[in-house]
């Protein structure tokens, strides 16, 4: 039986070399790829007749341009507007790697703490560089709680400091756990069906079609989380509201 | 969030169990891997940028100009109809203005004509008064004519009568000068 880690393998396609880095071609890379021809498709293919009553695939593309719109608009305001593309994109690449790795046979790019984390870090780089840009010295006051005795601060404002700092883990963790639990369990309990056998193996069988339901929920639940969270915290940056 | 989490500790016991004797041969997860790191961060970049690229300059405006286009068609479409139905109750107003005017002009125009039919009438009838008046004049004169030509046919027979009366008494025709005076007598003294 193979390890249920085995499907997170990185498996390099094609050797690539860009000076000392390696910028190796690997199935991560393959279904990024898979991931943003297909967005691309559902949303320039999908939106090419911009018909005003609009057809399956352009009422797909709508509803997830409106969803995202709203989550901005809602969660930022008016502010938010400029950042739309960014957060667009990432709800969108998010969503399609969560749900193209629920594909038997399939890798999940979003499995990888790597590729969470490497968004998560653009999302609080850019966030705290835009909150500098647009209180400049004052974005420090976040830290602050207001009307709050002097002494309490002693112990607030580390806390504060902390759980700022703490954002791109937790949000980058956040989405690759939940990506490496589930396709784990499917696997694990696939290894079941196996061993257990034409007698046996129904039980786990049946499992598995119920996880991989939960799976597509979560596949876009943690596209969703991603997203908002990027949204609030662009909103505490923006309006430095707690 | 909870059923994620607890899946997540569901699956980190199963790896704990089951996956520990291939921990040591696979060299533990491979998301801990670091040479894996550069390749795959390098082509999140290139997605995520040309994903990025294909949304902002591609899929945002057809969308947000499909969207604005609809929005302006339904509220176009919605104006238009507003502004029919305006038309339509500016069209009800004034055809029933129209038909009040008319209302009023022809109850105008009967009263006027009842009054003037009624004036004409009156004309007429005193008109046809003062010829009847004329005529009844006229007739009384006529009337007033005969008599005295009867009464003077009375008078000259009275004469003959007494004429006669006084032949078959005396006799002998009568004295015209004479009888002539006494029914003048006769006459006055009534």
């Amino acid at each position: 039986m193979h390890s249920p880690m085995e499907q997170f393998e990185i498996k390099r396609l094609l050797d690539l070399r860009i000076g000392s880095l390696d910028a190796s071609y690997t199935n991560s890379a393959l279904w990024m790829t898979i991931a943003v021809v297909l967005a691309t498709l559902l949303f320039v293919y999908g939106m090419r007749q911009r018909a005003l009553v609009p057809g399956r695939l352009q009422a797909v593309a709508e509803l997830g341009y409106e969803f995202v719109a709203g989550m901005v608009r809602d969660n930022v305001g008016n502010a938010g507007k400029k950042y739309f593309p960014f957060i667009l994109t990432l709800f969108v690449f998010i969503l399609f790697c969560n749900v193209l790795g629920l594909v038997p046979y399939s890798f999940t790019p979003t499995s990888h703490i790597i590729v969470t984390f490497s968004m998560a870090i653009v999302v609080f780089i850019g966030v705290t560089i835009i909150g500098f840009a647009r209180h400049g010295l004052h974005f420090l006051e976040f830290f602050v709680p207001k009307g709050v005795p002097a002494w309490l601060l002693v112990i607030l404002v580390p806390i504060e400091v902390i759980s700022y700092f703490v954002r791109p883990f937790s949000l980058s963790i956040r989405l690759f756990a939940n990506m490496l639990a589930g396709h784990t369990m499917l696997k694990v309990f696939g290894g079941f069906v196996v061993m257990l056998g034409i007698l046996a193996g129904w039980a786990p069988l049946a499992f598995i079609v119920a996880l991989t339901g939960l799976e597509l929920i979560i596949a876009f639940l943690q596209a969703y989380v991603f997203t908002i969270l990027t949204c609030l915290y662009l909103n505490d940056a923006i309006h430095m509201s707690h | 969030m909870r059923i994620p989490v607890y899946s997540a500790f569901a699956a980190l016991a199963v790896l704990g169990a089951s996956g520990a004797a291939h921990a040591a041969a696979d060299g533990g997860m491979p998301q801990l891997n670091f040479h894996d790191f550069a390749p795959q961060i390098v082509w999140l970049v290139i997605a995520f940028a040309v994903l990025y690229f294909v949304m902002s300059k591609a899929a945002i405006p057809a969308i947000s100009g499909t969207l604005e286009k609809r929005q302006g068609k339904i509220q176009g479409d919605l104006d238009a109809a507003e502004k029919a139905s305006e038309e339509t109750r500016a069209l009800v107003t004034a055809y029933e203005k129209r038909l009040s005017d008319a209302r009023e002009q022809a109850r105008r125009l009967q009263r006027e004509r009842s009054e003037a039919d009624s004036a004409a009438a009156t004309a007429r009838l005193a008109e046809l008064g003062q010829r009847l008046g004329a005529k009844i004049d006229e007739a009384e004169k006529r009337i007033a004519g005969q008599r005295s030509q009867v009464l003077e046919g009375i008078e000259d027979m009275a004469h003959d009568i007494a004429a006669d009366v006084y032949a078959k008494l005396a006799g002998q025709p009568a004295d015209k000068a004479a009888l002539g005076a006494k029914v003048a007598l006769a006459k006055g003294g009534r």
